[in-house]
This record gives C-alpha cells, structure tokens and sequence, in this order.
C-alpha cells in the first residue's frame, strides 16, 4: 500500500469518526451550562478548549495503543485475515449506525448506555475548571468507543504497515480531521452564536448523519477490501 | 417568593421526593435564557413570568413529578421565549 492510498484510508476513517456525535452532544451541553451560569467569555473559550485537547488527547492515546497492540500481535505486517476481519467489523457497525444510532424520539439522544449519557450530562453540568473539562473530553470519547473502534482499528493496521515519519504524519491527521466537527463547533461558539441553532441543526439533520455515518464506513469497507485483500490476490497471482 | 408545600417526585430508579423549590425553577429558567444570549433583565422577567405559571398550575397539585415540572415550565417559557423553551426542552435529550 503506498503513502497516498495510506493516508487516504486514515483521512476516510478520521471523517467517520469525526461525524459521530457523542463528543459534539458534550461540547454543546458544556457551552450552553457555562453561558447561562454567567461565566466570561474567556472562561468559556479556555473550557470548551480543553474538551477539545481532552478529546484529542484521548483520540491519540487510543489510536496508539491500538496500533501498539496490533504491532505486537501480528508485526508491520498484518495477515489478510485480519483486514478481513475489520471489514467485517466496518460493516457490522455501518447496519447498527443505520438502525441504531440515534435513538428514534424527540431531540439527538444516542444509542449509548443510559449511564453513561446520564454521567456525562451531570458531569458537564458539574464542570468549572479547565482539568474537569479536559477529563470530560476525555471520557466522552471513551463513551463513544463502541463506534469508532472500527474506524480506528483500520487505521491502526494502515500506521503499523508506514515508516515512522509517516506513522507520525498519519497519528496526526487523523486527530485533527477526527476534531474538525468539534472545531466548527467551537468557532460558533467563540464567535458568540447561538447554542440552540447548533442543537436544531442537529435534531433536524440526525438522520442524515446516521446515513452518512453508516454510508462511509461501508465506503471504507469496500476501499480496503479493494486494496488489501484483491489487490493482494491479484497481486499473488 | 415563598415554596409551596407540593412533593416534587425527582426522576431516575430510586423516585425520592423533595419539596418545591422556587429558586431552582427560577435559575433554571434564567440559565435557559442566557444560554441563548438573552440580556440578564430579559432572563429574569422570563423567569419571574414562567415561575408565576408553573406555581400557579402546581396550587391545585399536592404532588407532581420532576418531568411534570419541566413539561409545565416548557409551555410557558414557550409563551416568552421560544428559543429557551427549546434549548430548556432539549437539556435532558441531548445526549
């Protein structure tokens, strides 16, 4: 696999991960408490920034381990089974995003653990200082690792096969396409925009994102199993 | 102004009560407005308005639920501020 179609794969499965919406349900919730408790603009800015970096922090932490797992399992060079494996996990999960994603009653709730989403929201009306709110990044990506597990573990089979320059390049890109969904949202809210217009947006459109969320990764699916296991095949041949 | 003595059932497995406590509708109601940039005088005669609604639907309740609450202090707020009502409908939804 060369380096464009490398890096094509991670940016393809970084845009998955980013349109999934558990981390964005945080960060709107986070913006609306710390506007109506009165806090400062700047207090808003420094807390909604470090969501992010917790988010992104967490993005690399896992993708690394993964990577570092898989490495160890089977080397830089994984078997075909294990590609095939993960376009069997792609597919699986674009079926539950299509049917389950977002939870069908009113407003953007997801297919989440109860718990969970009930931690979450308290956590973030609890949340006043910048380490709470890079903890809560954090753990809102962790809540929402039954979805993007597939997106990242494809990703790591793509870093563990580069050189370490690449790897690097690749780690990187992907975190900061996997934040660009939370980075607009954050520019609306610096830019003194309404927290209920992001939330109507959503509500209105959650079903097109389900279907783009499940519609990309089996986009994925195919553009791996295209190169990894035909290409390999025909290769063989 | 004073509480009523009407049982508020809170959500969640456990359903424990407490009483009706008008400050926490009032900031509750003035969060909601500020969320959606409403001045800090608009916020809270909005409040001070939905407040005076709910209490007065709640005078021939003895006991409602927290959901009650929410449900009744939406329509009103819908009444003053619709983009408040919204955002104040969407809090327990959003996740």
């Amino acid at each position: 696999m060369d380096i464009t179609v490398s890096l094509s794969i991670i940016a393809l499965a970084a845009f998955i991960h980013s349109s999934f919406q558990l981390s964005v349900s945080v960060l709107t919730l986070l913006s609306g408490h710390t506007i109506g408790a009165k806090k400062s603009h700047a207090k808003l800015v420094k807390l909604t920034t470090s969501f992010i970096l917790g988010v992104g922090t967490m993005t690399v932490l896992l993708l690394s381990t993964i990577s570092l797992l898989l490495l160890q399992l089977f080397g830089p060079k994984p078997p075909q089974i294990v590609w095939a494996s993960g376009c069997g996990l792609l597919v699986g999960l674009a079926f539950l995003v299509w049917l389950f994603y977002f939870r069908q009653e009113k407003g953007t709730t997801l297919w989440v653990p109860r718990s969970i989403a009930h931690y979450l929201t308290e956590r973030t009306k609890a949340t006043k200082l910048s380490a709470e709110a890079f903890g809560l990044g954090l753990s809102s990506v962790f809540g929402e690792l039954l979805f993007i597990i597939a997106p990242l573990i494809i990703t790591a089979l793509v870093l563990i096969q580069l050189e370490p320059t690449w790897q690097l390049i690749g780690l990187g890109m992907y975190t900061i396409i996997s934040l660009l969904t939370l980075i607009i949202i954050w520019v609306i809210v610096c830019k003194k925009h309404n927290i209920s217009k992001i939330q109507r947006w959503r509500e209105a459109n959650k079903n097109f994102i389900q279907f783009i969320s499940g519609t990309s990764l089996i986009i994925l699916c195919f553009f791996v199993y295209a190169y990894e296991i035909i290409g390999s095949a025909i290769g063989g041949i | 102004m004073e509480d009523l003595s009407v049982v508020i059932i809170k959500r969640g497995k456990k359903r424990y009560t407490e009483p009706f406590m008008h400050k926490k509708l009032h900031d509750s109601i003035v969060a909601a407005c500020l969320s959606v940039r409403a001045p800090e005088g608009q916020a809270e005669a909005t409040a001070d308005a939905v407040c005076e609604g709910v209490i007065s639907w709640l005078k021939q309740r003895p006991e409602v639920t927290s959901q009650d609450i929410r449900v009744i202090a939406t329509r009103y707020l819908k009444k003053y501020h619709p983009e408040a009502a919204y955002l104040y409908e969407q809090h327990r939804i959003t996740i």
